[in-house]
């Protein structure tokens, strides 16, 4: 009790809320970090998952490729990274981007291939061509699991950005590092509390923007497919 | 025939005993957990101790590369570990709780470190002349371009520079607050690193710091183009490296093999075995077996 009570105490110093050690800060480093690793790793991972769901071709490899890169620990990744590009964000945002990709390919794989077959008929028979078949009937209806894919990313990739402080990068993970080489354990608990509560918003904003880019007649139907699919191939 | 065959076969059998007698260990005489920090050096004192106690028939555990004192002090006190390469003023200074009373004189330093670890079980054997302190280095660009030769040339420019060490340098004695405390050093910024490591090398290289803490054992700093500014003012205490063990397998046996390295083992010897692991690359448990053939101890 008296442990959370100097938890409390620390995350309230107002000596922790400035300088370029002070949680603003820290905070908006890892935000950043995580940011770029998440648009990055969106970047690479949606336009395949989208187009192979799309055709409807090479989907197992796409996926069992993106799954076997899941399994490459984050911090192996780190290092390799670090000794290739130096000190510098390089390293981690790479880190990230790897762990970013699998669950965006998985998603919009499945999102795509889940749209109905008669829907796709009939945007055929309405005169719709491929490309417009693509943005304007199947991505639609594809939104909610893509953005849950999304949502996995980002969560992991907030939660795995402490890792940043290991190569002298800076974000949330300097609280961890540094309380744990100095032993100061309620600065660690309070680092591992700011990143769950990161990770929490994250989640959450991220569920608020799913909502607002689903279609309202999708949104009658919502969740039950979306949490089908995210249990049947995302961590 | 048979007792031709006889022949051969106490031929073979005395052939094997005189093998046996000549070069293989003693019987065995129970086991040693030997742990080190999470750096090279101290992975190779602990193979030195070690492979010596092995030789002389003691089956020995390596936990190596456990990290920094506040994990590899909690081990040996629970009695996961039984012995590390300790360094008398840094241990000192952490058993007793940064007290202060590290010297330059590393008998006085032991004799000291041993009246704390006495009652947790522990006793730190005589200390080596070997030394490794933390020393503070710069790149010699930066050292031509303010003029540094010594760490109170440091006091006028260091509000320009950014210092990189482990994060604990912000809290250690020998390290920020001696600086300022000995010279009234105060730096511009400080990078949290790693203590002498990878990291604090490639923030040299990219210029991201400018002083840094290194050890003065470290065998690569010529080679990386670093210079270690001279503690004129004597911040650093007697930081010689000292086995520490645990009093339960402290035999008076135990004792004289890893006095018997200490006492032959230099600053010298330090830094060309450094340096075969950060030029060359070798594993600690080789170097430390060519340096203890070299220097006769299996003979």
């Amino acid at each position: 009790m008296t442990f959370l009570m100097q938890c409390a105490r620390w995350l309230t110093d107002p000596a922790h809320w400035q300088g370029p050690d002070g949680i603003p800060i820290r905070l908006a480093q890892h935000v950043q970090l995580s940011a770029e690793a998440v648009a990055l790793g969106a970047l690479i991972a949606l336009p395949i998952g989208i187009l192979l769901g799309h055709f409807g071709r090479f989907g197992n490899l796409a996926i069992n490729i993106s799954n076997v890169g899941r399994a490459i620990p984050s911090f192996a990744i780190l290092v390799i990274a670090f000794q290739a590009f130096g000190l510098g964000d390089t390293p981690i945002i790479l880190a990230l981007t790897a762990l970013a990709i699998p669950p965006m390919v998985t998603n919009s794989y499945v999102a795509l291939r889940e749209v109905d077959a008669d829907i796709k008929e009939a945007a055929r028979g309405m005169g719709y061509r491929e490309l417009a078949q693509l943005v304007r009937v199947e991505l639609p209806l594809a939104v909610p699991l893509i953005m849950a894919g999304i949502r996995t990313s980002a969560v992991q990739v907030v939660a795995t950005a402490t890792l940043a402080a290991i190569v002298a990068g800076g974000g949330l993970g300097r609280y961890i590092v540094d309380g744990f080489a100095t032993q100061i354990y309620t600065k660690v608990f309070a680092g591992a509390l700011l990143v769950a509560l990161l990770a929490l918003a994250t989640e959450l904003s991220l569920a608020a923007l799913q909502r607002a880019l689903t279609p309202r007649g999708l949104r009658s139907l919502n969740a039950p497919a979306s949490r089908r699919a995210t249990s049947f191939k995302t961590a | 025939m048979i007792r031709k065959l006889l022949l051969s076969l106490t031929a073979l059998a005395v052939l094997a005993s005189a093998c046996g007698s000549s070069n293989t260990p003693a019987a065995p005489k129970g086991t040693i957990v030997v742990g080190g920090f999470g750096f090279p050096e101290s992975s190779i004192l602990a193979q030195l101790y070690g492979q010596e106690l092995a030789h002389d028939g003691y089956t020995i555990t390596y936990k190596l590369n456990l990290g920094p004192r506040e994990v590899v002090a909690p081990a040996i006190k629970t009695g996961q570990i039984d012995a590390y390469p300790g360094y008398a003023a840094t241990d000192l200074e952490y058993y007793n709780n940064k007290a202060g009373e590290a010297t330059g004189d590393p008998v006085a330093t032991t004799a000291k470190l041993n009246s704390y670890l006495q009652p947790l079980g522990l006793v730190a054997l005589t200390p080596s002349a070997a030394v490794d302190q933390n020393a503070f280095a710069v790149t010699k660009e930066t050292a031509a371009k303010y003029n540094l030769v010594k760490l109170s040339d440091l006091a006028a420019v260091a509000g320009q520079l950014t210092m990189g060490a482990g994060p604990e340098c912000l809290t250690r004695p020998y390290c920020i607050p001696g600086l300022d405390k000995t010279y009234g050093i105060k730096f511009k910024a400080f990078k949290p690193l790693d203590t002498d490591g990878p990291l604090t090398r490639a923030a040299f290289k990219n210029g991201s710091i400018q002083v840094g803490l290194v050890f003065s054992s470290d065998g690569d700093l010529n080679a990386l183009g670093l210079v270690v500014l001279q503690d004129d003012k004597h911040l650093e205490a007697a930081d010689n490296v000292v086995p520490i063990i645990r009093t339960a397998v402290a035999s008076a046996n135990v004792k004289a093999l890893l006095n018997k390295v200490d006492a032959a083992l230099t600053t010298a010897d330090l830094v060309n075995m450094n340096s075969q692991i950060a030029i060359q690359h070798m594993d600690p448990d080789v170097i430390a077996k060519n340096y203890l053939t070299a220097h006769n101890y299996f003979a």
